[in-house]
């Protein structure tokens, strides 16, 4: 059993204006595991995304990745110490292609002079590409890997983004709502492709609102309410829980496994 | 904060650009001390002639501050004045008007100006569509008017040939003051340039108007959404900039009395520079970069001689870049891009 | 090959080699309006090594190559602070700052110009243009272009993403400003005269226009705008102000209804021998 957390956050805030988005939040990640966040819209859960990554500053509290504070590393340094994340509202290089897209992701592995220099487009069979397209197919990903992104349906760009961050072998894999604007169809099949994408220490962060998806692929949830942390353990008692059930309230109840999606 | 909101900020930066004034006036003080008669009247025709940069460059900085657009046709509108005004004044319609027909012309060119930019604005920013945005998209408008420059200038040459034209003023009346000859038109310029610019920022002030132009330089994307009728404030804009590239290049014809197809050229890098000087997007800043270049440019030429007014000019903005990038008086600028 | 031809193809070489120092650094999103300025240092470090310190040709260009390339590198920390249009007027500065030093100062002949002893031919102006198009075009196959190119589409997301963006900026004006520079020694040696006026803002403002309508997706741009500035004229056969009327009125059309250039990526995709023949994938969105 891995002893250090692969993620721990240390009473982080952070605060718009007289705002605090993020109330001295503390919880630990259990590495090798899949964690959910959930919470009820603007609870603060991709903002709490943007702080682990370094899109914003923390105003208070620390980050530790694998033991290693990370909270005032510039954000290419996070992940190169192994963090990588979706986007929310998918944030694919419009002029890229798929296959372009998703080696952009292999950027932490290949970052020595050689692999910067040398010519990826012209070589068609380099290791890199190959592992590029292995990683597509496996995730169902079936277009022709030089098209555009463009024009490709939201399900298929949902996947590239999640392979895209894959890609770098993280640590920490933290994926924002990866199964929204999905079908039936495509979130199961999303759901067995990270189960099956297991390399060992691998550890998920997944914020999402679909309680299906999430009782089948995380055992662990966090929830947050308001920016602050109101439950911290087993993804099957999350319902059970008094505040829980009180912070959703109004919305709809949070469904157990196999049972109606929630907001 | 928005810089062109600016004009209602002030107070809170002012401490550079209070440094800056007291060492320019030491400077020129010492210099007139120094010099005498001669470097004053080098004062008052820099003075004049910043009075003109600092029109442009306010059109320049105001079309930056609100639209993200930096518009390379305004000192072609400069030039369009004169030269309308001077074809005008020369093809005989207006022999009616005898000694007012100098005048008529003159309107006539800053009338030219406004229309000429409104086509810029139809055929540029209406028809900007954000597509698959990348990093050179604000670039788009920019070529654009780079386009126009092209039509405008060489419309005119073909109409009116590359020469240099007179376009004289039938009067003369000048101030003697303390030795110094300032001609009434150079008075009535001054006084007719900060006029028009603290009309300007009157109404980015106190009216409707300016307040919807605040709301599009502050919130770009969102500003439909907060109540301005963006399609019907983006065109005053362009009037705004064409009325005071107008009125500069009808101060500059009245004043130096010559008119080319190619005299925005050099007014419009000079503007350039006044603005970059005193702050990009804020009004006070090309007020205050227009005078300190039109100061520059003469006293660099009486005491370095005529090839070294781009030298001094740039080299001052050199200076401010490393110095203080963000200007005389520049404050956080909003929009897409950023210094 | 007639004087006329001979010189036709000399600025083209010329300026298609600038027009890729001004290419490298667009391909990432940044836009150099100061280019006439590190030409111009190119051309006057060739010339006053080969004149006033008697160095050999070679090493002059290859010394005028250096020099820019460090210029390069040292402006672009001020000129990085800045994005968008702040960053397209702190460029036609240094073009300024450059042009204004060089008018003024007598060591570089000021406004009387500067001779340059040495001449070189055509087939040398050829040569490195081709040398430098198959750099570029090498360049943006590597993983570095590929990062270049995503910081252009989306720079925020590039930073999340683990790309060290501003190393690969400054990687690129380094790049630009060399090849920039050595189409300002080619020049120089070409010519066998520069002067300061000829290194102005308008010259800045034209060869970015070559490489924005050409378009800055792909390798392609400045071969299709250099030669689409070059060869339009001819097909109208006007001369003088019709010929940049023309220029005008097709620039502004062109940013109305293709304003990603002339050459995009998507051109390129669907021209590539590799689709023409090969069979579309199960399943893909191609397969008709």
């Amino acid at each position: 059993m891995p002893d250090r957390p692969a993620l721990q956050l240390d009473g982080v805030t952070k605060r718009f204006g007289g705002l605090a988005v993020s109330d001295n939040i503390s919880f630990e990640v259990p590495s090798g595991a899949r964690t959910a966040l959930i919470g009820p819209n603007g609870a603060g859960k991709t903002t709490l995304f943007n702080l682990v990554s370094g899109v914003y500053k923390v105003d208070g509290g620390r980050i530790l990745l694998d033991g290693e504070a990370i909270h005032q590393l510039p954000p290419r340094r996070r992940v190169r110490a192994g963090l990588s994340r979706s986007f929310q509202n998918i944030r694919l290089m419009p002029h890229l292609s798929v296959i372009e897209n998703i080696m952009l992701g292999q950027l932490t592995l290949a970052s020595g002079p050689r692999s910067l220099l040398a010519p990826l487009a012209w070589q068609r069979r380099s290791q890199w590409r190959l592992q590029a397209e292995t990683s597509m197919r496996s995730a169902g990903i079936d277009v022709d890997p030089d098209a555009s992104v463009n024009g490709l349906p939201y399900g298929v760009r949902k996947k590239i983004e999640v392979v895209r961050a894959l890609m770098s072998r993280p640590r920490l894999l933290m994926l924002d709502e990866p199964a929204a604007g999905l079908n039936p169809r495509e979130t199961a099949e999303l759901s067995a492709f990270l189960k099956s994408v297991a390399w060992d220490g691998l550890t998920m962060l997944v914020v999402e609102h679909d309680m299906s998806f999430v009782h089948d692929l995380c055992e662990h949830t966090v929830v947050l309410n308001f920016g602050r942390l109101i439950y911290d353990g087993p993804t099957r008692s999350v319902q059970d829980d008094a505040e829980v059930r009180a912070a959703y309230l109004g919305n709809r109840r949070v469904a157990s496994n196999g049972g109606e999606r929630a907001a | 904060m928005n810089a062109v909101s600016s004009v209602t900020k002030s107070r809170r930066d002012l401490f550079g650009p209070a440094i800056a004034a007291a060492v320019v006036c030491t400077l020129v003080a010492a210099a007139i001390g120094i010099g005498g008669i001669v470097i004053a009247r080098q004062v008052v025709s820099g003075l004049l002639l910043g009075a003109i940069y600092m029109t442009v460059a306010v059109a320049f900085t105001l079309t930056i501050g609100v639209l993200n657009f930096l518009n390379f046709t305004i000192p072609t509108m400069f030039m369009l004045t004169g030269m309308a005004a001077w074809g005008l004044l020369s093809s005989g319609y207006l022999a009616f008007a005898s000694r007012g027909a100098w005048l008529v012309a003159l309107l006539f060119g800053v009338a030219v100006a406004v229309v000429a930019s409104l086509i810029v604005e139809r055929f540029t920013f209406r028809y900007l569509k954000m597509r698959h945005g990348d990093a050179t998209e604000h670039a788009i408008p920019l070529v654009s008017s780079l386009g126009f420059l092209m039509i405008f200038e060489n419309l005119v040459i073909l109409s009116m040939g590359s020469d240099s034209q007179r376009f004289a003023v039938p009067f003369k009346s000048d101030l003697h003051i303390a030795g110094l000859i300032i001609g009434a038109p150079q008075l009535a310029s001054f006084v007719l340039a900060v006029a028009v610019v603290a009309l300007l920022s009157f109404v980015l002030k106190r009216t409707k108007i300016g307040r919807a132009l605040r709301t599009i330089a502050e919130n770009p994307d969102t500003a439909s959404l907060l109540g301005v009728d963006v399609g019907r404030v983006v065109p005053v804009v362009f009037i705004l900039a064409g009325l005071l590239a107008g009125v500069a290049g009808a101060l500059f014809t009245v004043n130096y009395g010559d008119v080319s197809p190619l005299m925005g050229d050099n007014v419009g890098t000079k503007a350039i520079a006044a603005m970059i000087l005193g702050g990009i997007g804020s009004i006070w800043g090309a007020i205050a970069g227009g005078l300190v270049v039109g100061l520059a440019e003469t006293l660099s030429i009486q005491f370095f001689g005529g090839d070294s007014v781009s030298m001094t000019v740039w080299g001052l903005v050199l200076v401010i870049m490393i110095v203080r990038p963000k200007g005389l008086f520049g404050g956080a600028t909003i929009g897409k891009g950023k210094m | 090959m007639s004087g006329y031809l001979a010189g036709t193809t000399a600025i083209l070489c010329i300026n298609l080699i600038f027009a890729y120092g001004i290419f490298v650094t667009a391909a990432s999103g940044q836009i150099n309006l100061g280019g006439a300025g590190f030409q111009a240092i190119g051309g006057y470090a060739t010339g006053w090594l080969t004149s006033e310190a008697q160095w050999p040709m070679g090493l002059s260009i290859v010394a005028a190559v250096a020099i820019t390339a460090l210029v390069g590198f040292l402006i672009s920390f001020p000129v990085l602070r800045t994005r968008g249009v702040y960053m397209v007027l702190a460029t036609f500065a240094f073009g300024e700052v450059v042009a204004g030093f060089l008018l003024h100062t007598d060591t570089f002949g000021g406004a009387m110009g500067m001779v340059v002893p040495f001449h070189i031919g055509l087939g040398i102006l050829v040569l490195s243009a081709l040398v430098v198009t198959l750099l570029t075009f090498y360049l943006m196959a590597t993983r570095l272009g590929l990062t270049m190119r995503a910081i252009n589409d989306d720079e925020d997301a590039s930073v999340v993403m683990g790309v060290n963006v501003r190393a690969v900026q400054v990687a690129a004006f380094t790049i630009g400003g060399a090849f920039t520079g050595l189409s300002g020694a080619l020049y120089a040696l070409n010519f066998g005269f520069i002067e300061a006026q000829y290194f102005n803002s308008l010259l800045s403002i034209y060869v970015l226009l070559f490489v924005l309508i050409g378009g800055v997706q792909t390798a392609w741009g400045p071969l299709a705008g250099s030669l689409f500035f070059t060869l339009l004229p001819e097909l109208f056969r006007v001369g003088g102000s019709w010929r940049y009327l023309i220029f005008g009125v097709v620039i502004v059309v062109m940013m109305m209804l293709r304003p990603e250039g002339i050459v995009t990526r998507s051109m390129i995709r669907r021209l590539s021998p590799r689709r023409l023949f090969a069979r579309p994938a199960l399943g893909s969105a191609d397969a008709r």
